[in-house]
């Protein structure tokens, strides 16, 4: 066996999950607590690239993951699989939001608190994806965990979007997206087979419609990438593209897979410092909603859909569905990012960032859940399901 | 608790150290004494100063805040200060309009029936909409800012430090010509409290800019009790905001203190004539537990 093959296999892992965000989300805390002020000083300064710039390109990956999921042959392209959970995501964006409202409503600082509630609705994509995959391995509850996740973070792209301009808005930003829009559209009738142009060209519109328009530019590639021509075949979510694949949609991901790494490790350094003395009642707030509400939310969502005659995916119970709903209440990553958004600088901001790091407790409860109720691969007969995802 | 007190003089400074809170009670007490005697010695009083006092966190609508109320009536008699800044959480619970009158009309109705304007920043307790409330002089605005003769307050909201209002406070601190200019919101930038300590993010943002627009004096909440930092950067640093609440023994040493107290509650009375500021905190019962005074532009007292 090769000596470097443990070393491939980490930096694999590494890749595979994202590690890059939480090793960056560590560097900050330390850094924080051992020389705030030069911390603060840093964060500042590569917040707008960072932020701004950076992560449009993780979310236009992100975006990629559901228009390949949600395309013919992707996981999610048939309605009957999709009814129940997009029900489960919407309750649980509803049990999260009315939990937030009533934990904040025993005390004095719902006014303050309260533009913060869509905070509690994000769902990290990627990590409860990783957390449900660890625990189900192929099953459909992760199938449907990802559209839940989807379906979610959609609602909450388009919640962020008009709820949090970051400027005034300007008529001239309309006119922009269209242009971005048209440009896309002309260069897919075209028959442009490379991405850049798309990213380039309909991107950098898309980019400066929102900024001009008042709106976050970190969702710029958002209404872009549905544009890019892809592959009817779906290899994954988070997947390795197939070799053979050299349609615009994988060459956009194979040529950004690594930049993004870097970007999200720089996200989690810029925006995830928080002094531990700085929590306060929107860190339990929004970790009380994410960890009962939305859960809550989920399953009485369910419970009303079944009642409404819908179905849930096969070899999915009550059981299994407890878990994926806690598994659903990690908003990390996803919940900063709209933290940054609702709140400006100050202790109040730091209060609800510290809620969304917590929210990782998430993955424990789902793990602690999974071997209690004797699901997935702590089932006493698992078996590897055929469901892909 | 290190208490530092200062000789009618100018700063001579003497320092106790307290390991014992009930010691830190009775020093405290005694050294109150010779200091209520030489109160109306402390303030100059001139008849064409701009006098204000400051209060934080005080709209509990218990009986501390009446007392202190009382205590700045009785004040007033003697200092007749036109204005009283709000450090903010100027009302805890809940803030309905009986709640107004419990909280702010009755605990300050000598000073409110005297002609006193109230002047509000928010805290993380107050309602929002509580800024048009027209007693708080406002105006609707999260932040504002407002003249008396040669000083001009400004007022932030620390509780979201967003992109418009740093903008906003650039360019009034650039435009402003006023010989004092003196900042208030309700987070310390500098503090010594056990429970919450500095708000550092937001000092690496908004020190830049007072140093930059030659901000003299800064005076912040939150922290339920008095303390005075050593200057920093040339700047002075106070925390009121003990006008309500008390979290007594919550200073810890750290060396940007310069006074403090937290063993009741406090409110300050403050004097500028021309470029002298005089200072002078005095707590429930009228101790004045800290007093002194700043030269701006010239070397800090």
């Amino acid at each position: 066996m090769s000596l470097t093959s443990p070393v491939k296999r980490a930096f694999r892992f590494a890749i595979d999950h994202y590690v890059a965000l939480p090793v960056g989300v560590v560097a900050a805390l330390l850094w924080v607590q051992v020389h705030a002020e030069s911390y603060f000083r840093f964060s500042h300064a590569s917040s707008f690239v960072v932020n701004d710039i950076g992560m449009a390109l993780f979310l236009a990956v992100m975006t990629k993951e559901i228009v390949e999921a949600l395309s013919a042959g992707g996981a999610l392209h048939s309605w009957r699989r999709r009814s129940m959970a997009i029900v489960a995501g919407v309750g649980g964006m509803i049990g999260a939001t009315l939990t937030y409202f009533a934990y904040l409503e025993t005390g004095d600082e719902l006014s303050v608190l309260g533009p913060g509630w869509p905070i509690t609705c994000a769902i990290d994509l990627a990590f409860c994806y990783f957390v449900v995959k660890g625990i189900f391995g192929r099953h459909p509850a992760v199938s449907f965990a990802l559209l839940l996740a989807i379906v979610t973070d959609i609602l909450e792209f388009l919640i962020v979007a008009l709820r949090y301009p970051v400027a005034d808005i300007h008529v001239s930003g309309v006119v922009l997206m269209a242009a971005a829009i048209l440009v896309a559209i002309a260069l897919r009738k075209s028959r442009v087979r490379r991405a850049w142009p798309y990213i380039a060209f309909s991107g950098g519109l898309s980019w400066a419609a929102l900024y001009w328009g008042g709106l976050h530019p970190a969702f710029a590639l958002v209404p872009v990438v549905p544009f890019l021509p892809h592959a009817s075949h779906d290899p994954g979510f988070l997947a390795e593209p197939p070799p053979e694949a050299h349609d615009p949609l994988n060459e956009f991901e194979r040529t950004w897979k690594y930049p993004v790494h870097i970007v999200v490790f720089f996200f989690g350094l810029v925006n995830a410092g928080v002094l531990l003395q700085g929590y306060g009642t929107g860190s339990w707030a929004v970790l009380t909603a994410a960890l009962a509400g939305r859960p809550l939310g989920i399953l009485l969502a369910v419970a009303g859909g079944l009642a409404a005659g819908l179905h849930l995916p096969v070899r999915i119970g009550w059981r299994e569905l407890v878990v994926v709903a806690f598994a659903a209440s990690i908003g990390f990553a996803f919940s900063l990012l709209v933290a940054t958004q609702a709140f400006g600088i100050g202790p109040v901001l730091i209060e609800v960032k510290i809620g969304a790091l917590l929210s990782l407790c998430g993955a424990v409860v789902a793990l602690a859940l999974a071997v209690l109720l004797r699901v997935g691969k702590f089932a006493p007969h698992f078996v590897q399901g055929g469901a892909r995802v | 608790m290190i208490l530092h007190t200062v000789d009618e003089g100018g700063l001579k400074k003497r320092s106790v150290s307290h390991t014992r809170r009930s010691a830190a009670v009775l020093l405290a007490a005694v050294v109150s004494v010779g200091h209520l005697l030489a109160q109306s010695q402390r303030l100059p009083n001139a008849a064409a100063s701009v006098k204000f006092a400051v209060i934080g966190d005080n709209g509990t609508g218990d009986r501390p805040q009446y007392e202190v109320g009382a205590q700045m009536a009785r004040a007033h008699a003697s200092f007749a200060f036109d204005t009283v800044i709000m450090l903010g959480d100027n009302m805890y619970g809940s803030q309905e309009p009986a709640d107004f009158v419990k909280k702010f009309e009755q605990p300050y109705k000598a000073l409110l029936e005297s002609g006193v304007q109230f002047f509000a920043t928010l805290g993380n307790h107050d309602n929002q909409l509580n800024r048009y409330y027209k007693p708080f002089s406002m105006g609707g605005e999260r932040y504002y800012s407002f003249a008396k003769k040669n000083v001009r307050f400004f007022v932030l909201d620390s509780d979201s430090l967003d992109p418009k209002q740093m903008a906003w406070l650039e360019e009034s601190l650039k435009s402003s010509t006023d010989e004092w200019k003196i900042c208030y919101f309700h987070h310390p930038l500098y503090s010594d409290g056990g429970t919450h300590g500095s708000a550092v993010e937001l000092r690496v943002v908004l020190e830049p800019l007072f140093l930059r627009y030659g901000v003299g004096v800064v005076f912040s909440g939150h922290e339920h009790f008095y303390e005075r930092l050593t200057p920093q950067k040339g700047i002075y640093y106070f925390i009121e905001g003990a006008g309500g609440q008390l979290r007594r023994g919550d200073i810890v040493r750290s060396e940007f203190k310069a006074a403090g107290f937290d063993q009741d509650q406090s409110f300050m009375l403050v004097e500028i004539t021309g470029a002298d500021l005089f200072f002078q905190t005095i707590s429930r019962v009228g101790q004045i537990v800290d007093s002194g005074s700043i030269r701006r532009g010239g070397p800090r007292l």
